[in-house]
Parts: structure tokens; C-alpha cells; sequence
């Protein structure tokens, strides 16, 4: 019970922070809007191309690809906060509290997942005036949000743990602006698959961030619907997540004792 | 009164090596207001880590409020407050918002919390404050804030790690009186580890004087003082003629000085030099008489019993106030890039 209690507390005490700092909203939804509003226009005459799905805009095409690079690299400053608190005293200030140790990262974890799913739905929001039909109505949508936050999780827990290993709010700054874009453009987030040279191709295809993708993307188009290729991802997600979440708790417990 | 604190043979090795703690013990009673005084890198703020449970002790044993750190580390948590050296408010919440928070975090609820936030917001001089963020306070009322919200769950120790580094006097005092305050009034053990000889001259019933790891001398701070039998006298000396090398006149005195009999120990110190004479008073005609046919002129005379510093000297051969300076200089270089 406890466990629960204290997340909830922490996950309100950093939402507060959250929404009386709305500038960090701002600018992890700047980059994702420049590329829906922009990209999606200049590069509008991509589908013409052989090899593109027939009969999709570019914009259908890319919002699942924007989507994702929202989830991933909001997510992947998490760790600065944990950081901030280590550095200001307020984690040690916490554990030598009752609280509950997990609830420290669940708390955490929770606001990120949270904001990630505000940002995708305003995201969403713009798409749709841009024209963006999603395929699958309300139910896909929820589905969607549900797998971008989930998706978003697995790297918030990379951050974590690369927060709780630097103590450098910095170096997990950097690492996160550093591993966007080779992430982003090496995937299906943005073309398909069939326009990359044959070694970006292997690397797409090993990139988790295409999976993710695709998992959305068959939600959003018409006709690209497959259970079996929205559960194999949907597994794939979580096996990352439960990784990286298991490797910064083993990590956070270090820290702790 | 029995022991709230009880420490044996406490040692902490770090992880390069370094012996952080080397072999403390001590015993404090409850309701007692006790001290550990020490320059910088003493091993004050490892040995509060490790009784606040943040720190796992290399060996030793440790029992605090009753528990033995190492069966019951979680409840000693429920019974202790603990301020650390950063002050540690979250800027973005409001104070209030900071006590509700570390009320909750202590299985506080309902009414009982919110009487209790409004209390000691009250008592700390910050209820006018309250509802502003604390990142806007300054740092006086941080300090405050902390301290308040260490006070939510009423524990029934309360761990201070050097309480008032980096505020000015005036906040100092004010933050002396509340900790006075709460000893007094609510009958609440307070452990603080300073480097300020007047706060733990002031605040401390009893103390250990701690250096490079080990306690070397323990006390109360008027018991510590009278083990010196003599009082230290500082002078201040200068050229008669007003003119010539300060640090030459200075040596020249205090060659002279270390020559007369009563005089027991001569220490250069920033003001000029500090001698320690038994019954001080009646030395000064003497010590004046002494410069009478020599090129130096005293400028100043300034007796006084023996201060926790001169204790610190004694054990140690070194004086704290020099440490003091030298951290000063280092945090202002090195220390505020954190922030």
C-alpha cells in the first residue's frame, strides 16, 4: 500500500514541477512540431516514389515516425531530474524517510510516461488539423497513446540509469540530443524501409525504434493492420522495457545502500 | 538517562582506501543537545550518514532511538529528522508544499499533517511565506524551510549536518535560537557536526572533537576549556617606528616572548600572536614591561579564557580556524559550480 501511497505523492510533486516549468514542454514538443509541420510539407511528394506505400500521404505516413521521436526523446532527458535531485540533497532528503524505495522510480516513471502521452496528444491534435485521419478511431488512438507511453518508459529507463551511473545531468543531456537523430533517421520513422542504402536497412531492422513505428503506424493507416505484427511488437516493447527498468533499478538500489 | 545514541568503534574505508572514519565512539543521552566539532574532512559528515542509514558503515556497532542500525534501519527512519549540508528544499514547490511532502513521505495524513505543517511554518517564521515557491526564498529562509520540514513527523532525534554553513550571522542566530528552542522545549536530542567553535561553544551540553577520523577529545565545552589551565592571550605588534616588515617584528616578539617563564606556549595566529599564561590578568604589566627597551610596540592586548580552538590546538597541534578559511576558499571556487 505504501508503495502505491508514495508514488502517488512523488508523481504529483513532479507533475507540479512539470506544469510550473511548462518551457520543458515547449521545447521536447518544438523539435516534433518542426518536423510535422515542416518536413511533412517539404517532403509532401515523397509518396510518388516507387516503393512508397500506394495511396498514403506522407503524412500519414511520417505521424507515427514524429510520434515516437516525441516518445523517445522527451523520455530520454528523464534522468536529469533524478540527477538534480541527487546533486540538491532532496534523494537523500527522501531516503532517509519511510518511503517506499521503489516508488522513488515508479513516481518518476509515471510523470514521464504521463507527459509523454499529453505531448503525443497534442501532437495528435495537430496532425489532425494538418489533415491526419487516424484509421482505427478512438479505440486505436487510446492503443496508440498506450503503446508511444509504454514505448517511452523503456527509455526513460535508460536515462535513469545513465543519470544514476553519471550523476551528470549534462552528459544525460547530451547522450539523449547525441542519439536522437542517428536513432530516428536509421529506422522506419520517416521512409520506408525499401529507400535505405542495404547497411542502414540491417541497422533499421535491428532498431527498436522501427518496431515501435510500425506498431503504430499499422494503427493509423488504413489496411495496415495485422495482429500478428501488432503483438510481436507489442512484446518487443515490453522486453526493452523490462530491461532497461530492471537495469536502472538494479542501479538505483546501489545508490541507495 | 538512558542512551539514544550509542556508537562503538565505529570505522567507514571507503572504496579508494581512504579510512573516513577511524574507530569512533561515543554515547548520547537523550535529550541531549551534543556536537561534533572538527575542520573540514574530520569524518563529521560520513559518521551522520551512516546513523541516518544513507551510509553503510564498513564495522561498528550503532544503535539509534533504540534500534540497532543493522536490524532495524527502517525504524530508525520513522523516529529521526535529519538536515543535511545542501539545503535541501525543492525550489518549485511552495513551502508548504515542501512540509506536506515530507509528511506524506513519513505516513502522515489528513488534519493531523496539516496542523502540524501550519505549526511549525508558524514557528519558523515562514507562514507569511508559505505559499510561495521556496526556490524564491533566501537563503536564511531555505535553511528554515529545511529544518522545519525535518520537524514534521516530531522525531524524536534530530541529525544536524553543519546547520548553518554559508548563512550570515544574523540568520545564524536566529537559526541557534530555534535549535536552543526545540532542545529545550520539546525535550528533543540534537546531534550536530560543525566547524564554527562559537556554534558548538554556544549550542553543545556536551561534544567530541573530532580530526582526521578519530575523536580526540570529549566533553563539555567549559570541562574541554579548563583542561588548558591558562589563558590565551592575543597581541597585536607593529615597528615602533610604524614602519619595517610586519612578519619580522611579529618573529622578533615572539622570539622574546618564548623566553619569559610563565609564558607557556606561543602561537602565531592571524591577528598577531596568542600566549597562554596561567592567570592572565596579572601577567600584563609584565608582558607590557617586556617590550619597554625593544624596537616593537604593542597595539593591542586581548585576554581570554581558553577558547574551543585552543582545545582543538592542544590535542591536535593545529587550529581549526585556519581549515575554516581554507574551505571557504574552496567552495567559493569549486563548490557553487554544482548549483
Amino acid at each position: 500500500m505504501t508503495i502505491l501511497f508514495d508514488t502517488r505523492y512523488l508523481f504529483v510533486r513532479a507533475l507540479k514541477k512539470l506544469v510550473r516549468n511548462p518551457i520543458l514542454i515547449f521545447f521536447s514538443l518544438f523539435q516534433p512540431i518542426i518536423f510535422l509541420v515542416l518536413f511533412t510539407q517539404l517532403f509532401h511528394s515523397l509518396n510518388l516514389l516507387p516503393g512508397f506505400p500506394a495511396g498514403v500521404s506522407y503524412l500519414e505516413y511520417a505521424s507515427a515516425g514524429i510520434l515516437m521521436q516525441n516518445a523517445f526523446s522527451s523520455s530520454l532527458q528523464s534522468g536529469t531530474s533524478i540527477v538534480e535531485d541527487l546533486n540538491s540533497g532532496f534523494l537523500q532528503k527522501m531516503l532517509v524517510t519511510q518511503v517506499s524505495r521503489p516508488a522513488i522510480l515508479l513516481g518518476r516513471l509515471a510523470t514521464d510516461a504521463f507527459r509523454v502521452t499529453v505531448q503525443s496528444v497534442i501532437i495528435l491534435g495537430l496532425a489532425y488539423a494538418l489533415g491526419f485521419r487516424l484509421a482505427s478511431g478512438i479505440p486505436g488512438t487510446l492503443l496508440i497513446l498506450f503503446i508511444i507511453a509504454f514505448f517511452g518508459l523503456a527509455w526513460s529507463g535508460i536515462s535513469l540509469a545513465l543519470g544514476l551511473r553519471t550523476k551528470s545531468a549534462e552528459t544525460v543531456f547530451g547522450i539523449g540530443a547525441f542519439l536522437t537523430f542517428p536513432l530516428l533517421f536509421m529506422s522506419t520513422a520517416l521512409v520506408p524501409l525499401g529507400f535505405m542504402p542495404s547497411w542502414m536497412q540491417d541497422v533499421s531492422r535491428a532498431n527498436p525504434i522501427s518496431y515501435a513505428v510500425n506498431a503504430v503506424r499499422d494503427l493509423s493507416i488504413p489496411g495496415f493492420f495485422s495482429l500478428s505484427a501488432e503483438l510481436s511488437a507489442l512484446a518487443f516493447i515490453a522486453g526493452i522495457a523490462v530491461v532497461t527498468i530492471g537495469i536502472t533499478l538494479y542501479l538505483f538500489r546501489k545508490v541507495v545502500s | 538517562m538512558p542512551d539514544i545514541i550509542a556508537v562503538d568503534d565505529l570505522v567507514e574505508v571507503y572504496a579508494d582506501g581512504t579510512k573516513a572514519v577511524d574507530g569512533v565512539s561515543f554515547k548520547v543521552s537523550e535529550g541531549e543537545f551534543f556536537g561534533f566539532l572538527g575542520p573540514n574532512g574530520a569524518g563529521k559528515s560520513t559518521t551522520i550518514k551512516i546513523l541516518t542509514t544513507l551510509l553503510r558503515k564498513t564495522s561498528g556497532t550503532v544503535s539509534v532511538a533504540g534500534y540497532d542500525l543493522d536490524k532495524n534501519p527502517k525504524e530508525i527512519r520513522k523516529l529521526i529528522g535529519v538536515q543535511s549540508q545542501e539545503t535541501s528544499v525543492d525550489p518549485e514547490l511552495t513551502g508548504r508544499e515542501n512540509m506536506i511532502l515530507q509528511g506524506h513521505l513519513q505516513q502522515m495524513r489528513g488534519k493531523e499533517l496539516d496542523d502540524r505543517v501550519n505549526y511549525l511554518l508558524e514557528v519558523v517564521g515562514l507562514k507569511d511565506a508559505a505559499d510561495k515557491r521556496a526556490g524564491r526564498y533566501s537563503g536564511g529562509m531555505k535553511k528554515r524551510l529545511d529544518l522545519a520540514s525535518t520537524l514534521v513527523h516530531k522525531p524524536k532525534v534530530l541529525f544536524l549536518d553543519e546547520p548553518t554553513t554559508g548563512l550570515d550571522p544574523q540568520s545564524r542566530a536566529t537559526m541557534w535560537g530555534y535549535l536552543e528552542e526545540l532542545n529545550k522545549r520539546e525535550g528533543i536530542t540534537i546531534f550536530l557536526t560543525t566547524q564554527y567553535l562559537e556554534e558548538a561553544d554556544r549550542l553543545c551540553q556536551r561534544l567530541c572533537i573530532v580530526d582526521a577520523g578519530k575523536v580526540v577529545a570529549e566533553g563539555s565545552p567549559i570541562g574541554l576549556k579548563k583542561e588548558i589551565g591558562a589563558d590565551a592571550i592575543t597581541i597585536a605588534v607593529q615597528n615602533k617606528t610604524g614602519a619595517g616588515d610586519r612578519a619580522a617584528t611579529k618573529a622578533a616578539a615572539k622570539e622574546l616572548l618564548s623566553k619569559i617563564p610563565e609564558v607557556m606556549n606561543v602561537v602565531d595566529t592571524e591577528e598577531g600572536l596568542t600566549l597562554y599564561v596561567k592567570n592572565g590578568g596579572l601577567f600584563v604589566p609584565d608582558l607590557v614591561r617586556s617590550f619597554d627597551k625593544t624596537g616593537i610596540e604593542l597595539i593591542s592586548i586581548n585576554i581570554s579564557t581558553p577558547s574551543l580552538d585552543d582545545v582543538f590546538l592542544k590535542h591536535t597541534g593545529k587550529r581549526i580556524r585556519t581549515e575554516e578559511l581554507v574551505k571557504e576558499v574552496s567552495t567559493g571556487r569549486f563548490g557553487s559550480r554544482r548549483r
